[in-house]
């Protein structure tokens, strides 16, 4: 599945080898489910099932985003840090004006441009994208650690709350927007010119631009996308815990990058799925969500989560849900 | 090591610092130069001990630099920075160790470079300090958690939520908290689960009890932000429990004049940086000053939060007494 024929267009049964693709995927995530749901009652209940699809939706949107770059076989290490900027500048504008959509904008707007950034840092000034956006990390973290200097800011309007902790027809909104942006992500990458052309720049960029491939504007828009999304994710993080603080992005980013790469996706680019990356986002938030419910210890927690990691990677290599040597 | 031997030590160290005090004062005409060291840019607590500090110096003539690694809580970089700061040589520092173990190498270089030095909350495992000021986290923890079960009235379910694994803080906090619960035969320990200090783990880690335990009726957390996490998770539930943090943070204030949060342990870092600095100048200048200064827990509820209710930049340091 390494190389990738862009002239074909995507027939019908495409779609469904992916379905297989992601049903494999799926048996990791279920196992760990089904052993949940044998040792506790209380996991198999809708109310923890809603619990765990809020959970994972955080990490669904900076992986998703992220999983654009790393079809490239770019990587985008700044989306902690971005997070953080993000909410704290739209956190000051909420404050200041009581306009949750003049916030929310500057939360979107704020995340796009850091995106763009380090697109044109990896394009134009051909940097790596691990340095270039290893540095954006350092230079946004310095910003918003200068900004707030150590302060919070909290107390958001009901309205803008209710992106983070509404509901909407029965569902928590972060979770319809998790589905919504699941199916635009699974259309654009799948489905459209430019999501083959991402996948064949992965696949081998210097054939991608021989082949007419618009190669730098691409990696730019995965880059926006990738902060874009970002931008998204301040917004719901700033509406669940109704606080913004300098360092609420430090320990989201591997984590984000882990579900994009237990879900399937590849650092060296070119392979990869939206719809894997939520099942990563799902194992990842499944792992915590089980070891709470049963009351593991903290001394073990990291263990454990390590554990289940390697084994949900082992078991998508193991029924053949990827190849192993492009893992 | 035995209490005559601590006390000649801490007796040859004041002198030291005496000494060096007598030579700073001839090259400072106008004022000792501090160097301060804490760990990190995010956490509000910090920024409360510089600030403390900032007062204190200000209050007695002398001049603060502040030392924060980039990278929070980073031990190569608080390192580097003892380093530099050796060659510059300020007149005393008042040191926050990032790792109070791993930071001894760091501590020993101070020494040898006989340079004064104050360790401020967390008490270093290693080094010869002038003095030592923090609060006890296993005592603020005990007065915590008692606050709670109190307000509780000694019975009910409550679940723990700790800071980071391996942390003096967390670790101490922690076992107070235990110990208030062991003391009430009416109070049961559902859990006790990491959310390691920060917001997000822990309104995540309260969301998954909540699904595991239908009655939880208080919330012990090791932080201010792992509180006010938990409440958040508690209101999007629509579940009541009584919630108490540690910190005495601007956002638990706020919480607690809502009505959100029960209390919160007053972790006292703008007393601290106070304290801090203060023993330092004085170290310098050869007035007595106290080798270890513990500060008394304090739960700020609704009753007396006043206080603290104040910006950390009208707050002005309480003088140094030896009492």
């Amino acid at each position: 599945m390494s190389t990738l024929d862009i002239r074909r267009p995507a027939p019908a049964f495409a779609v469904s080898q992916d379905l297989v693709r992601l049903a494999y995927r799926l048996l990791a995530a279920g196992l760990i489910c089904l052993a949940l749901s044998l040792t506790t009652d209380a996991f198999l209940s809708f109310a923890n099932i809603i619990n765990v699809l809020r959970q994972a939706s955080l990490l669904f949107f900076m992986a998703s985003g992220l999983t654009l770059v790393i079809l490239t076989g770019g990587l985008d290490l700044s989306i902690g840090a971005n997070i953080a900027l993000s909410a704290c500048l739209a956190a000051t504008v909420m404050k200041a004006t009581g306009s949750p959509w003049l916030g929310g904008l500057v939360g979107l707007g704020t995340g796009t441009l850091v995106g763009l950034v380090n697109g044109v840092l990896v394009t134009s000034l051909r940097i790596p994208a691990f340095i270039a956006t290893y540095g954006t990390m350092w230079i946004i973290h310095g910003l918003t650690y200068y900004y707030m200097a150590g302060e919070t800011i909290h107390g958001f309007p009901p309205e803008f709350r209710a992106l983070g902790s509404g509901y909407l027809w029965g569902v928590p909104v972060p979770v319809f927007l998790m589905v919504v942006f699941l199916a635009i992500g699974s259309i654009f990458t799948q489905r459209t010119t430019y999501g083959q052309q991402i996948y064949a720049i992965g696949a081998n960029p210097v054939a991608a631009h021989l082949s007419g491939i618009p190669v730098m504007k691409r990696l730019v828009l995965v880059y926006a996308i990738s902060g874009a999304m970002a931008g998204l994710a301040s917004l719901v993080f700033l509406a669940r815990l109704n606080s913004a603080e300098g360092d609420i992005g430090d320990s989201l980013t591997l984590p984000a990058i882990a579900a994009a790469l237990i879900g399937g996706a590849s650092l060296f680019g070119g392979v990869g799925t939206v719809s894997g990356t939520l099942i990563g986002a799902l194992i990842l938030t499944l792992v915590l969500n089980g070891m709470n419910i049963l009351g593991v210890s903290a001394n073990w927690q990291p263990l454990v989560t390590g554990a289940i990691v390697i084994f949900a990677v082992w078991i998508d290599i193991k029924t053949g849900g990827r190849s192993s040597e492009k893992a | 090591m035995t209490t005559p031997t601590t006390k000649t030590f801490v007796r040859s160290l004041l002198l030291g610092a005496a000494c060096a005090g007598m030579m700073a004062g001839a090259a400072h005409a106008d004022g000792e130069t501090i160097a301060v060291f804490t760990k990190n840019q995010t956490n509000p607590y910090f920024l409360a001990v510089r600030m403390g500090a900032d007062s204190a110096a200000k209050q007695l003539g002398a001049k603060v630099i502040h030392y924060i690694p980039t990278k929070p809580d980073s031990i190569p970089e608080q390192l580097s920075q003892i380093e530099d700061v050796i060659v510059k040589k300020p007149d005393a520092i008042v040191f926050i160790p990032v790792d109070y173990k791993a930071m001894v190498p760091g501590a020993e270089k101070i020494n040898d470079a006989k340079i004064p030095v104050v360790n401020v909350t967390d008490r270093s495992a290693g080094g010869k300090f002038v003095a030592f000021v923090g609060a006890d986290d296993y005592n603020l923890g005990l007065a915590t958690g008692r606050y709670l079960i109190k307000a509780m009235n000694g019975k009910g379910n409550v679940v723990i939520l700790e800071g980071v694994k391996g942390s003096l803080t967390s670790i101490d906090r922690v076992r107070g908290f235990n110990e208030a619960v062991k003391e009430a035969p009416g109070v049961k320990l559902l859990s006790s689960q990491p959310a390691n200090y920060q917001r997000l783990q822990a309104l995540q880690v309260t969301e998954n009890l909540l699904q595991s335990y239908p009655q939880i009726d208080g919330v012990l957390a090791a932080n201010d932000a792992m509180a006010t996490g938990a409440i958040e998770a508690l209101d999007g539930a629509g579940r009541k429990a009584l919630v108490v943090g540690v910190n005495g943070t601007k956002e638990a204030i706020d919480a607690i004049k809502a009505g959100k949060m029960l209390a919160t342990g007053d972790y006292g870092g703008f007393n601290q940086g106070c304290l801090g600095t203060q023993t330092a100048i004085r170290a310098l200048r050869k007035e007595p000053v106290k080798t270890e200064i513990v500060l008394a827990p304090v739960v700020v509820d609704k009753t007396n939060y006043g206080a603290y209710d104040v910006p950390l930049e009208s707050r002005t340091c309480a003088p140094y007494s030896m009492n």
